[in-house]
């Protein structure tokens, strides 16, 4: 009797240790696409979180525990990312959580996460309704109509165009970066002559490519993904368009360049991340990134692994893991992150420059930084 | 001018889904299936024609390949998964062939990674200038070609040949066919291999024109086709070439003009909506 009490007391205490080796692990919650129409950003972004999570456990953890990423894939659906939302809170107790995501998960996500005062940060999604879910949203991105303008600023005095022809994706992300594009555009002399429209599934841009060739413009501002932007570029160099193409973060990928082949060369971009960026941050984020993966660093991956840095800082600037205390923490961050210099507005709105990259010889090189505090100010409310 | 490049845009997309289509009403014609799991030939047939593109240098060869390769697969695909079900009412096949489509796209995103391939060296990316702005490129004019040098050979073989006039047999009956000493087998496995082939030759071409092959890139098709091959009545090969070509050209005007109000994919099916309203047999269909 007295020897199996001896065995059980071993073993509780055995059971006990490896429990508690769990237990005390800090959990972050991620939802990120990792199958259906997003999966090659998801996994990208998930590549940038777990490249931030290993980074900070190897310095120490925070506050002597060791972080641990809680990751479900939602499928870029607002189906699948509002049981996920309350599967992190409720059962893997998540004392916050980043979104890897699009815009359509992160929106139904966020309102779930606002009301279980869990502290939430969208790594890249851009749409103005997020951080509108309250005060424990945040994002770490540009909000689209932020872009849009940025956009504008970038055609019409840098590049002086004046006639502008708009290809918009019809999801939240397209349509916010065209609306800012369309609010700013007369402040800098541009005129809008068409848009058109196109779904996300769309890879043939035939009949789109060839009335844009009718309309003449002195640039084209065209949103999309790296998949559907790979294709539309392409088509658009091969029917003779040579104005330039103005696109967006949904571009910045090595993979659009493979894709649109010498067809990409002289593409400019407005995004967050900047291969040529002399800061340290992000200089070390895109080395150990490619040698972590083996592919290059996209804008997904830093923007997930800025989200992950955000939430490292607030916490050991807390110097505890109560939620509220780690929302007011983040909300008076000051960090420097692979993506530029983080810090929020009231709304939970990021306050960083717009780094514009360019296509040359096959790879995405610094054209230049927009730093206009008041043209990209994000929304207050 | 650009009236004529947008109906010249689609045909080039007609073309592609008529390839698509045919496979559809061929496997319909014969034995009455709805071959949703189509689609994900298709996909096959342009991840094939890129990996050996990719590590041959031959274009050709990968059209070749790829054309024998999913040919085969849907030879397979019958044998495992339609022909236990022959017995079974039609909805049970269907099933399996929605199941059998959306396990594919996630054993794409497995087997070759989510974020797509494209050609190394893209071939046949030049144009020619026909007249003053209008450009054709090289790869959209293979399409038309080898769609229209396809669907010949394809009549050639069902008007002349032994096995075609086999087929058409029984196509139209069964017992009747097999009573003249038709292997009905065969006559199955070879509606399957060409229909599939064209799938695969569509699926090499897309990744051509786009440069770029994704799991998912079957999922447009799956409904689309079957949209056609119900627009143009069910079981009739000509409807359903003039239907595919019919959408293109439809769809290339419609995302120009009326893309503010529709979406691509909705002009296809409004359209379906009017005509099956006016003619609900389909536009070649034969009495409901």
């Amino acid at each position: 009797m007295k020897k199996t009490k001896q065995i059980s007391a071993i073993l509780m205490g055995a059971l006990l240790t490896v429990g508690t080796g769990y237990a005390s692990s800090i959990k972050i919650g991620f939802n990120v696409p990792l199958t259906g129409f997003a999966a090659a950003d998801g996994k990208s972004a998930l590549n940038g979180a777990e490249l931030a999570v290993e980074q900070a456990n190897a310095a120490g953890g925070v506050n002597g525990k060791s972080l641990m990423l809680v990751v479900y894939d939602d499928q870029a659906s607002p189906k699948e990312a509002v049981p996920i939302a309350q599967k992190l809170i409720e059962k893997d107790e998540v004392i916050a959580a980043i979104s890897g995501s699009y815009s359509g998960s992160t929106r139904a996500a966020a309102g779930i996460f606002q009301e279980a005062g869990v502290p939430y940060i969208a790594a890249y999604a851009v749409h103005p309704d997020i951080t509108r879910a309250g005060n424990y949203v945040f994002r770490t991105s540009f909000v689209g109509e932020v872009q849009g303008r940025a956009g504008a600023k970038l055609m019409g005095e840098t590049l002086g165009a004046k006639k502008v022809s708009v290809i918009t994706l019809k999801n939240d992300f397209g349509k916010s970066l065209a609306a800012g594009l369309k609010e700013a555009a007369s402040n800098y002399g541009i005129t809008i002559v068409s848009e058109y429209e196109y779904g996300i599934k769309d890879r043939q841009f035939g009949p789109i490519v060839s009335k844009v060739k009718s309309d003449k413009p002195d640039a084209i501002y065209a949103t999309g993904y790296f998949f559907t932007a790979g294709p539309l570029v392409s088509q658009l160099r091969a029917a003779g368009i040579t104005v330039p193409i103005i696109g967006q973060e949904g571009y910045d990928s090595q993979k659009f360049i493979d894709i649109a082949g010498p067809a990409a060369e002289g593409t400019i971009i407005t995004t967050s991340l900047n291969r040529d960026s002399a800061s340290i941050e992000t200089k070390n984020f895109i080395r150990e990134f490619e040698s972590k993966t083996g592919n290059k660093a996209d804008m997904v991956a830093a923007s997930a692994h800025t989200a992950v840095k955000v939430i490292v800082a607030a916490m050991r600037k807390a110097g505890t893991t109560d939620k509220a205390a780690l929302r007011e923490a983040i909300s008076a961050t000051s960090v420097v992150a692979a993506t530029g210099n983080i810090s929020f507005n009231a709304l939970g709105e990021v306050r960083k420059d717009v780094q514009v990259q360019i296509v040359k010889n096959g790879t995405w090189r610094e054209y230049s930084v927009i730093s206009d505090s008041k043209l990209l100010a994000p929304p207050n409310q | 001018m650009l009236y004529l490049e947008l109906f010249i845009q689609g045909l080039v997309q007609g073309s592609i889904y008529a390839l698509i289509a045919l496979g559809l009403t061929l496997v319909y014609g014969l034995l009455r299936i709805l071959h949703v799991a189509h689609a994900a030939l298709f996909t096959l047939g342009g991840y094939i024609g890129v990996i050996v593109s990719n590590a041959t240098g031959s274009f050709t060869l990968a059209m070749i390949v790829a054309m024998l390769l999913v040919g085969f697969a849907g030879m397979l695909m019958y044998k495992l998964a339609y022909e236990p079900l022959l017995s079974q009412p039609p909805y049970v096949s269907l099933i399996a062939s929605i199941a059998l489509f959306i396990a594919s796209e996630e054993i794409f995103r497995i087997a070759f990674g989510p974020y797509g391939l494209s050609y190394q060296t893209p071939p046949l990316q030049g144009h020619i200038e026909l007249f003053s702005g209008f450009y054709l490129k090289y790869a959209e004019i293979l399409v038309m070609g080898l769609s229209t040098v396809l669907m010949i050979t394809l009549a050639w073989l069902s008007m002349r040949t032994r096995t075609g006039v086999a087929w058409r047999a029984t196509v139209t009956d069964p017992d009747m066919a097999r009573a003249f000493g038709v292997k009905i087998q065969n006559v199955r496995y070879l509606n399957f291999f060409i229909g599939s082939s064209f799938a695969a030759a569509a699926g090499v071409l897309v990744a051509l024109l786009n440069n770029l092959v994704e799991p998912t890139m079957g999922s447009v098709a799956s409904y689309k086709a079957l949209a056609i091959i119900v627009l143009g009545g069910l079981g009739s090969i000509r409807g359903t070439l003039i239907a595919a070509l019919l959408l293109g050209v439809l769809e290339s005007f419609g995302t120009i003009y009326i893309g503010h109000l529709l979406d691509r994919d909705a002009i296809a099916f409004a359209f379906l909506i009017l005509v099956l309203m006016i003619r609900p047999q389909g536009l070649m269909g034969g009495k409901l």
